[in-house]
């Protein structure tokens, strides 16, 4: 380092070089949130309904995700899983690391999103069901017609969350050798030796994505609340808007449990 | 090849070593962090001029991008701007003498202070109001009504949102070879990689880290109860 | 045309309602008084199901659940031939007052929908709300949220309404039109049963008054005469306490 002086044409330059790998971080990000969310469901059920056994299997799967660092994550699942798999005569040793990948980040963003919608459906108020049952609603008409409309308005910030702390999780599966974005920049930096503009670029990009996905969550959420105008109107302090949610939707207990990096 | 299940128990011993190296990481920048987002919070809540713009541009900044970049821009950017400034002021110092997990120290540090700033201020702000006004009420300075009331009030709200981040500076710290500091993730690549057993030693970091986790909620929830004793029984 | 015979709640092995029996004609306004903590909510619950008896026996309009083992549809049927006005109002938060009152019908009577909104905009306008329709719950006042609720009930055209305490989580002042409200439809006939604490009320709109104690009913009669001359003394006493009021209203 040290050998070139600054110079931020090549930011630019750089930036517009990222943009063709931009597509793989997408496409990461896409659809290990999609499987993530029929995984979330999958294992929150058994939460909502205190099904036995698997309500504990599953509290061991959300706690083991949410425990351990991705970056062991990815590395066990690549080493691991064709290991595992090999008892059973099949050979996953030619599958491309994106399959791991995929497979590694849906599962984490599954843990995250059954603790996302085990804390929504139990913030929407008790008396919601119980009205539903009183017009001589069944309870999978309580559940779809009441339950989860309100559930996905409240949960709409949580999940953004997820999906952009999924985005910037995605930074790490250049470690398997995937060329993302930040794949990508690594080697353009080591061609280029141009370290500070590649980052600087990187940096950029991410940024970008995440405030547009920031933005589309906001504005989903208003849309989703216009029924609470109490809470809709505060969205400029997302602050101020969680300690409505937490006086009126008894939503603290899982709000706390948002903050990840 | 089978599951060396012994080869586990070895790997874990190893890594046993490396643990000192993550907790200095999490907890040099949990610290520094906390301290960064506190001032941060405080600037943020009162509106300080200008400030405020440079704060929350800050905070939106790091929350938006991943923690890998604040390293590698901090590791690459960091000795340009501190060579320079030594240059022009004629200092002897030069960044090669900075160690490498010096780095990993200010760059988390940077992360987590954004993070930690969002937390202070939620607990800040979580205080009713007619606290401030009770501690004036008797004669309280506004310092005074900070520290005595509003601070530790709010540290309990804030304290498992804190747990939360520094589990998540916890598996953050694995970010550290990058600039090859040999943490416990390091620390297995390197025992996988000489061993031929990749599997095993990812189960020992997972169990590591896994437990390390679980410590720090267990420390959290004790923590907690202690924080909370005026708060028994109130569900708000 | 309601009959509950030994009906039985425990929660864990404390009993809280111990055997009630309680028969309601057509027509009837029953009022529920007793103490807080005496089961009165929780037997009103029980009869729309949100509690589960553990024992006893519920009969709406011919149709009889028995409570040790009821079946999912059984409770389901039970369901559909009553009504409830909540405490806490319970509007859909999510719904306007309009689509409040229409959800029932369109999802559980499978109303098409124009005729289930004719149908509730008809009676938002009896309960004084026709300029609200498009309101969200989070929009109205609590008396006005109430009357919503009261809608919502009426528009399934239930054989009995059942009130839990309607009025006690409004300000005084709203009071007033939500109990108006329940006394115009109780002179057009509908079967109801009120928990309530308003004791002016009870004596003025009920025809029939029931008073609870302790998970039982210590005694009921006609309004006049349970509030004249009550034979048992902890009526007597419970009575007492509200005596000022009763003593104006009259």
């Amino acid at each position: 380092m040290g050998q070139h002086q600054f110079e931020i044409a090549y930011v630019f330059e750089f930036f517009y070089r990222l943009l063709p790998s931009l597509k793989v971080t997408l496409l990461i990000v896409g659809s290990s949130i999609g499987i993530g969310t029929i995984i979330g469901l999958l294992v929150a059920l058994p939460q909502l309904y205190r099904i036995p056994v698997l309500r504990r299997l599953s509290q061991m799967y959300v706690s083991f995700f949410r425990g351990t660092p991705i970056l062991i994550q990815l590395f066990l699942f690549y080493y691991g899983v064709p290991e595992v798999l090999k008892l059973v005569y099949v050979d996953l040793t030619r599958t491309p690391a994106l399959f791991f990948v995929i497979l590694t980040y849906s599962l984490h963003s599954g843990a995250y999103i059954s603790e996302l919608i085990r804390g929504a459906v139990s913030a929407v108020d008790r008396g919601q069901v119980e009205a539903a049952y009183a017009v001589g609603m069944n309870g999978f008409q309580a559940f779809s017609r009441i339950v989860l409309p309100q559930a996905l308005s409240i949960s709409i910030p949580v999940f953004g969350n997820v999906v952009i702390g999924n985005l910037k999780d995605t930074s790490l599966a250049f470690t398997l050798g995937i060329l993302d974005i930040t794949g990508k920049a690594q080697t353009m930096g080591t061609l280029s030796q141009r370290f500070i503009e590649i980052y600087i670029s990187l940096a950029a990009l991410y940024f970008i994505i995440s405030f547009a996905l920031q933005k589309l969550f906001d504005r989903l959420e208003k849309r989703l609340l216009r029924h609470e105008p109490a809470a809709a109107g505060l969205t400029k302090d997302p602050l101020v808007k969680i300690s409505f949610l937490r006086k009126n939707l008894a939503a603290s207990k899982w709000r706390r449990k948002e903050a990840r990096l | 090849m089978k599951l060396d299940l012994s080869f586990i128990w070895t790997a874990l011993l190893q890594l046993l070593t490396a643990i000192p190296t993550t907790l200095a990481v999490t907890g040099v920048s949990v610290v520094c962090g906390l301290a960064i987002g506190t001032v941060v919070a405080l600037i943020r809540i009162n509106r300080v001029p200008v400030l405020n713009a440079a704060a929350a541009a800050y905070v939106t900044f790091i929350r938006g991008t991943p923690m890998l970049t604040h390293l590698l821009l901090v590791y690459f950017g960091l000795p340009f701007v501190i060579d320079a400034i030594c240059e022009s002021f004629g200092w002897p110092f030069r960044s090669v003498s900075i160690p490498m997990i010096g780095f990993a120290y200010i760059a988390f540090s940077i992360t987590a202070g954004a993070y930690l700033s969002e937390v202070v201020r939620s607990g800040l702000l979580a205080v009713d109001k007619g606290q401030i006004e009770a501690a004036y009420s008797v004669g309280m300075t506004t310092s005074q009504a900070i520290r005595r009331i509003v601070f530790p009030q709010a540290f309990a709200i804030l304290l498992p949102n804190l747990s939360n981040s520094t589990i998540s500076m916890l598996h953050g710290s694995t970010l550290v070879f990058t600039v090859s500091v040999v943490d416990i993730n390091a620390k297995s690549q390197i025992i996988a990689s000489s061993n031929w057993k990749f599997f095993e030693a990812y189960i020992a970091a997972a169990v590591l880290y896994w437990g390390l986790t679980f410590l720090i909620e267990r420390v959290t929830a004790m923590a907690e109860k202690r924080f909370q004793m005026y708060n028994r029984g109130g569900v708000s | 045309m309601i009959k509950l015979s030994q009906i039985k709640k425990s929660y864990g092995r404390q009993e809280v309602l111990h055997g009630i029996d309680l028969t309601v004609g057509k027509g009837d306004v029953v009022a529920i008084l007793g103490p807080s903590g005496s089961g009165k909510t929780t037997l009103l619950r029980c009869i729309n199901y949100l509690e589960r008896p553990s024992d006893g026996e519920i009969t709406i309009d011919g149709f009889t659940v028995h409570c040790k083992r009821p079946t999912k549809a059984d409770i389901h049927h039970l369901r559909k031939k009553s009504a409830m006005v909540f405490q806490q109002y319970n509007l859909f938060r999510h719904k306007t007052a309009l689509e409040n009152v229409m959800e029932g019908l369109v999802v559980v009577h499978k109303l098409p929908k124009e005729q289930a909104r004719l149908r509730s905009v008809e009676l938002l306008e009896k309960v004084g709300l026709g300029d609200k329709l498009d309101a969200y719950p989070s929009q109205l006042s609590g008396g006005q949220q109430q009357r919503v609720g009261i809608a919502r009930a009426l528009a399934l055209g239930p054989k009995v309404i059942l009130f839990d305490e309607p009025t006690s989580s409004l300000d005084p002042e709203l009071v007033g039109e939500v109990l108006s409200v329940i006394r115009k439809i109780a002179k057009e006939g509908i079967t109801m049963i009120i928990v309530t604490h308003e004791m002016s009320f009870a004596q003025d709109v009920a025809s029939h008054v029931v008073f609870m104690d302790n998970g039982t009913i210590v005694e009921q009669g006609k309004p006049s005469e349970l509030f004249q001359s009550p034979k048992e003394e902890r009526t007597k006493q419970f009575l007492k306490r509200f005596a000022p009021e009763s003593a104006y209203s009259i």
